[in-house]
């Protein structure tokens, strides 16, 4: 027996899988092939952990069938996407199954009169869009790694990224649910409407739920117009307190919400900028923001653009790029995109967050993100979306630094970091998740009696406890 | 010093559609930018000016009306003044006849030091309007200018060309004409500023009777080229799975391989290489 109860997976077990999905669908006892099922993006492997085997079901019946069989054997099941998250998410922390949904990866439905899509949770999300580009239409859920990550990912994790200060995230479009009970039972929740009071909003309980109430089988959202025209904007500003105190004049003075404000550091642009060959104008820029506008027409975007630009210039900024057409705007995003990635390929030992924070505040945030780094005696590169308060701190490994001591020290920096942020009335995470990542953590944000009504929850929908053990509550 | 730059409006690539019975591009304002090609060539004319303030760029351009997108982009970027050649008599040139226009024009402005272009247009792809240019004004003319130095009196000019196996470095009396490669220096972003000069800019434009051309030197009449058919090329992909995973089934898909291998023509049978070989070493 392992730990809280659960069943060691034995043969048996695999074939009876075998005969739900088929012999080519259960992978049992194959380190090999099991590995890569072990771990998400989350770049510290310390959060990896095996499972016995993976499952990948074609269709909610099979999820169904597959449910009911681990609920009565008692086997944890961990539903997972792309693999792409950063909170070890999808990684099977207790062992059992993973469910992988890679095959239920149909769009089934374009409504174009109720403006909505119907898709399965294997859809890599940007398919979505590509299959809605001739509709004009597009799910306005943005999440960075869009070209690889999973909508059930997104749906499950709430997904946030680079268009949330104008669009929302991906709660915002989710309107209807199928989903799988730990038990096997089936439940349709919502549908394809705009207002739905009927009962408890179980959708967007849902939503966000990390894969530990129910195993998503089918998402409905709705859909937006595609914009007209759009621009970008790179503006430089001597560092973060200038930048991101343009932030809130932009929308107070132009009044103008942009459709993405980011925030870069030096640090962030410069290890992007050089992973790319790129040679944006960062010249002695200590922070520089990429604002995004839409508009109907050229004169449109020029206007939004040009008042925008006018705020920042008045809010000190260095100078300001403008990028209006898509060759150029795409050489501005691939920075901001890139940076996750530059950083990792540079720094491979490094730990990805995501604090929240109001957004008056980030200045005070990044002020004292500096000297908790200059304290601790590492680098913390930040970078994020600075329109929404959700930063992307990301603390390196130093060479010097052995790996006993990485662990130990990275524990005490990240209860710092999250203090700091908890402390100017922010979260620990705004888009990536809890995860067993963060799950020691979430004591910081939410006091007992919050913990216990969400672990009541929890016990109402997976009384057994199956469901993606060992995530968000602490031990 | 006066530069004079050559731009070309072409449609974005990823939005590039073609009409599938005449098989020309469906050009559409909402997908246009400068040649991307050609933002080399502005940037090298740019990198002058900052070394030289007193230096000022025209930017040329020859389309319909809607060109102007690729002409205030270039003065947002940094030109001084831009002008576009335009008219329905002008449609339909080939690369000859937009030369000869564009000619016309740099001949009316007059006093270029240098007119600098990109190595091609992405759309067309001929690479053949700059070196075309230079023979109309009776110019000498470099292409794929990689580098380029000027000498303190401006009247000479140090250019390294990229080649295909290896450089050249070229000592040059202006005025000339250059084309540039990629290798000059990654294109500078327009700033703010740029963009609000260049919205307010006025354009000049030249029509047939400004350059003294008549109908019959320009547009289709003008061109010698005629596009005959557009072809699109249909891609075609196969693949046959072979299964080896035995000794016996390795051998057959060996066997299979070389065969299908020598069908296509990839390979040759060991007859003629040998054949070959023998032919070779005879001396």
């Amino acid at each position: 027996m392992k730990a809280q109860g659960f069943a060691l997976m034995e043969g048996a077990d695999a074939a009876a899988l075998e005969a739900i999905v088929g012999k080519r669908n259960v992978i049992f006892h194959d380190e090999e092939r099991l590995e890569p099922f072990s771990h998400d993006e989350t770049a510290e492997r310390s959060y990896a952990s095996m499972p016995e085997a993976v499952v990948r079901p074609a269709s909610t019946a099979e999820v169904s069938k597959v449910m009911a069989y681990a609920s009565s054997r008692r086997i944890p099941v961990t539903p997972r996407g792309a693999g792409s998250g950063l909170s070890g998410g999808c990684v099977p922390a207790m062992g059992g199954i993973v469910l992988s949904l890679d095959r239920m990866n149909a769009i089934l439905d374009i409504d174009l009169e109720n403006l909505m899509v119907v898709a399965q949770p294997g859809v890599v999300t940007n398919s979505i869009n590509e299959a809605l580009k001739k509709h004009g239409l597009w799910f306005a859920g943005y999440p960075m790694s869009l070209e690889t990550c999973f909508l059930g990912g997104n749906v499950a994790e709430n997904a946030g990224g680079g268009k949330a200060v104008k669009y929302g995230v991906t709660s915002r479009y989710v309107t209807g649910l199928e989903v799988v009970l730990a038990s096997g039972e089936v439940l349709r929740l919502g549908g394809k409407l705009r207002k739905d009071v009927t009962g408890y909003d179980l959708v967007h309980l849902l939503v966000g739920s990390e894969g530990t109430l129910a195993v998503i089988t089918e998402i409905t959202l709705s859909l937006m117009p595609v914009p007209r025209r759009k621009a970008v904007l790179l503006a430089s500003f001597a560092g973060a307190a200038e930048a991101i105190g343009a932030v809130p004049r932009i929308i107070r003075e132009a009044r103008i919400v942009p459709t993405s404000v980011e925030y870069m550091d030096r640090a962030s642009i410069l290890a992007s900028c050089g992973y790319l060959n790129e040679s944006i104008p960062y010249g002695e820029a200590g922070a520089m923001l990429l604002l995004e506008v839409e508009g109907e027409g050229n004169d449109e975007v020029f206007a939004n653009y040009s008042a925008i630009g006018g705020v920042c210039e008045a809010a000190g900024a260095q100078s300001v790029y403008v990028a209006d057409n898509r060759t150029t705007m795409e050489r501005i995003w691939n920075v901001r995109r890139n940076i996750a990635e530059a950083l990792k390929v540079r720094s491979p030992r490094q730990s990805l967050e995501d604090v929240v924070v109001p957004t008056a505040a980030i200045p005070a945030f990044m002020e004292g993100l500096l000297s908790l780094a200059a304290e601790e005696g590492v680098q913390i590169p930040c970078y994020g979306h600075a329109g929404d308060g959700n930063l992307h701190a990301t603390v390196i490994k130093p060479g010097q630094w052995s790996e006993e001591e990485w662990a130990r020290r990275l524990h005490h920096i990240l209860e710092r970091l999250y203090r700091l942020s908890n402390s100017l009335g922010g979260r620990i995470s705004g888009e990536h998740g809890i995860g067993n990542k963060r799950r020691d953590f979430i004591g910081i944000n939410l006091d007992p009696a919050t913990i216990a009504l969400m672990k009541g929850i929890k016990a109402v929908f997976d009384p057994q406890a199956i469901l993606n053990p060992g995530k968000i509550f602490p031990e | 010093m006066k530069i004079a730059v050559l731009v070309k409006q072409v449609p974005e690539t990823d939005s590039l559609t073609l009409d599938p019975e005449t098989g020309t591009v469906v050009r559409s304002e909402d997908s246009s930018i400068v040649n991307p090609l050609d933002l080399y060539a502005l940037e090298a004319a740019l990198r002058i000016k900052d070394a030289d303030p007193e230096t000022s760029i025209l930017a040329l351009s020859m389309g319909p009306p809607q060109a102007e997108t690729a002409l205030r982009e270039a003065l947002a970027m940094g030109c001084d003044e831009a002008v576009l050649v335009t008219g329905r008599e002008f449609g339909g040139s080939d690369t000859w006849a937009t030369s000869r226009a564009l000619s016309a024009a740099l001949s009316k402005l007059g006093g270029f030091d240098l007119i600098l272009c990109g190595e091609k247009a992405t759309d067309g792809d001929t690479g053949q309007v700059g070196p075309e240019v230079a023979a109309f004004l009776d110019l000498p003319v470099l292409t794929y200018v990689g580098s380029l130095s000027l000498s303190s009196s401006r009247k000479e000019a140090q250019a390294q060309r990229i080649v295909e196996d290896g450089s050249q470095v070229l000592r040059c009396r202006l005025p000339m004409v250059m084309s540039f490669c990629k290798a000059i220096g990654e294109p500078r972003l327009p700033l703010l500023s740029g963009k609000r000069r260049a919205k307010a800019a006025q354009l000049r434009s030249f029509g047939l009777a400004d350059l003294g051309l008549t109908a019959e030197e320009t547009g289709a009449k003008g061109s010698p080229t005629k596009v005959v058919k557009v072809d699109r090329p249909r891609l075609s992909r196969e693949a046959t799975f072979m299964d080896a995973r035995t000794e016996e089934g390795m051998d057959k898909a060996c066997d299979a391989l070389i065969a299908l291998m020598l069908e296509k023509g990839l390979i040759v049978p060991s007859a003629a290489v040998a054949g070959a070989t023998a032919a070779r070493t005879q001396p």
